[in-house]
């Protein structure tokens, strides 16, 4: 009976996708943001979501990360109707946003930014500060990234360190969506390939994460299925051994389907 | 955060020489006569017990600069409660609430009007002191028609222990002890960081940056009632000059501790010794003989030379 429903629900998670976004419309005034777009996220998945600037990328987003409401559509979280009203509500679903240079106070410790507007107390509201330098230190090398002091201020920190301390910070929290928001903007090529195996890291931890990037390269590099918008429509949606960097590149610059 | 950052090392280093400059060089080692520490350690609080707000709001990314006006006011709200006969621990509760209560409007006038503080604690300078040159009419008002001496109100203000020990100087340390526990081991205090450090992560991370910072504005205005309680129990009486300056000589006191003025970075046991270094350098240029009149001059160089060393040092520190 336990083993039963025990893979009963295994093949419900395999099977319903983590996120479902039905028929998405989003209107700013008169402009048309989005229309009509169905997105899907798998559980344990990175996925490439890639467009030209103005495509909608962002917007789809911040639908589902709370900022934004839908003007129309459905979506569906672990199989349930929900209905995404603020950032807060996001994040106790599990999703949360990694935002570029938005998510880290620079002259603050590392393991106060990780903790930041979450911290462990001890008693009456005073943090336990032990508590935050060992679990930061602790979730920052399961990101196999080597920082020897979380007393540290970020500012010391490179940007593709700074991309990892704001990551550990919601693998700690135990998100089941991470959304990175163009992470390897402005990074060299070498931190770039850091951020991007932070990403591996996060899906070996069992977390499914979106991978915002202009950047085909990268986003051929790290993820396992892309999903094109262009002019706030859903151009395509390919698993990487169905298409190519050339491919992609194809599609986003002509606009157009095949 | 570590409260021995290379800035306050440099501020500790900056205080004892200057300390030793004035032991040694002061004639007759005067600075370091009994009466001389004892003058010291009745006036120090009075600045000391407005930068540790002014410095701790600071952190959040705001200023006040109508601290100058929320102590007079709150000193004559005193003077007339105690005029009226109001019980003693009324007068007490209601002149803190009086801090509070400008200190919650200024607040909100930053952070619903989205006005930078700058201005909007210019305007609330300002308005309070006309309303208050207009309600007092410019008289000063003495305290002991209205108050017996030796009364626990006046002893918890400035009372003395033992043989000559100022009150105040408990009090400022006591409050410094306070407002260290909160700004760098409570939760509280890394919300007051985060809110001047970078306020778009703090918002997206769930901190209520608007509550964080009316908080800060509130503890300001309570620590100015305070001390104009203090103020005015020492001077014995309400003087509608009173804390004139006060906003720029906090400010200054946490610059020299190594606060920035851009928010984020800052300290208590900074803010602290930042007033000690001020106040002594001071006292100790009155009495190796600078002009009384002229050491604001003074005063006003050692602030710039301290700025330039911390910009220098933190790029130093940064490398």
């Amino acid at each position: 009976m336990d083993s039963q429903s025990e893979i009963q629900e295994k093949k419900r998670k395999t099977s319903t996708p983590l996120v479902r976004m039905i028929d998405i419309d989003k209107f700013f005034g008169k402009v048309v943001a989005l229309k009509g777009v169905n997105f899907e996220v798998k559980e344990n998945e990175i996925l490439g979501l890639v467009g030209d600037n103005g495509a909608g990328k962002s917007t789809l987003i911040k639908i589902l990360s709370g900022f934004h409401q839908a003007d129309r559509g459905e979506i569906y979280f672990e199989g349930n109707k929900v209905h995404i009203h603020s950032p807060k509500y996001a994040k106790r679903l599990g999703i949360e946003t990694v935002y570029q240079e938005q998510a880290l106070a620079p002259h603050i410790s590392i393991s106060r930014n990780v903790f930041m507007g979450r911290e462990p107390t001890k008693f009456l509201g005073f943090m336990n500060r032990r508590k935050m330098d060992h679990d930061s230190l602790d979730t920052i090398s399961k990101l196999g990234l080597r920082i020897k002091d979380t007393e540290a201020a970020v500012e010391a920190l490179s940007g593709g360190q700074r991309q990892g301390v704001a990551i550990a910070r919601v693998l700690y929290f135990k998100a089941k969506l991470v959304i990175l928001d163009e992470p390897t903007m402005a990074l060299s090529v070498k931190e770039s390939q850091q951020v991007m195996e932070f990403m591996k890291q996060l899906k070996s931890e069992g977390i499914s994460v979106i991978f915002i990037t202009h950047n085909i390269f990268h986003a051929y590099n790290a993820a396992e299925r892309f999903f094109i918008l262009s002019h706030g429509e859903g151009l395509a949606d390919l698993k990487k051994k169905d298409t190519s960097i050339d491919h992609l590149i194809e599609l986003i610059t002509s606009g157009r389907r095949e | 955060m570590r409260i021995f950052s290379y800035k306050i090392t440099f501020t500790i280093i900056v205080f004892i020489i200057l300390l030793l400059v004035f032991i040694f060089f002061t004639p007759n080692h005067i600075f370091l006569k009994t009466e001389n520490l004892g003058a010291l350690g009745k006036l120090m609080p009075d600045l000391g017990i407005i930068a540790l707000g002014a410095g701790t709001l600071m952190i959040s990314g705001e200023f006040d600069l109508s601290v100058g006006s929320i102590i007079p006011t709150s000193s004559f709200v005193f003077v007339k409660l105690l005029e009226w006969g109001a019980p003693l621990f009324i007068v007490l509760l209601i002149t803190l609430l009086t801090g509070a209560l400008m200190g919650t409007f200024n607040g909100l006038l930053v952070v619903k009007g989205n006005l930078p503080s700058f201005i909007a604690t210019l305007g609330t300078m300002m308005f309070w002191r006309g309303i208050l040159y207009v309600a007092c009419r410019m008289m000063p008002i003495g305290i002991r028609a209205y108050l017996e001496p030796g009364l626990w109100l006046e002893n918890m203000f400035t009372g003395t222990l033992g043989n000559g020990f100022p009150v105040q100087i408990l009090w400022f340390i006591g409050f410094s002890i306070i407002l260290g526990l909160i700004v760098h081991f409570h939760r509280f205090g890394n919300w007051i960081y985060v809110t001047g450090d970078n306020k778009i992560a703090a918002r997206a991370m769930g901190i209520n940056t608007d509550m964080v910072k009316t908080v800060c504005y509130i503890i300001v205005g309570v620590l100015c009632s305070f001390m104009s309680m203090m103020q005015a129990l020492r001077l014995e009486s309400f003087a509608a000059t009173q804390g004139i300056g006060y906003e720029l000589k906090a400010i200054a006191s946490s610059v020299v501790g190594g606060t920035s003025l851009m928010g984020g970075i800052g300290s208590i046991p900074g803010i602290f010794l930042g007033t000690l270094t001020i106040q002594i350098l001071e006292n100790g240029l009155i009495l190796m003989g600078a002009p009384v009149f002229g050491i604001n001059a003074f005063i006003g160089v050692g602030i710039i030379l301290f700025a330039i060393l911390h910009i220098n040092v933190e790029r130093i520190g940064l490398r």
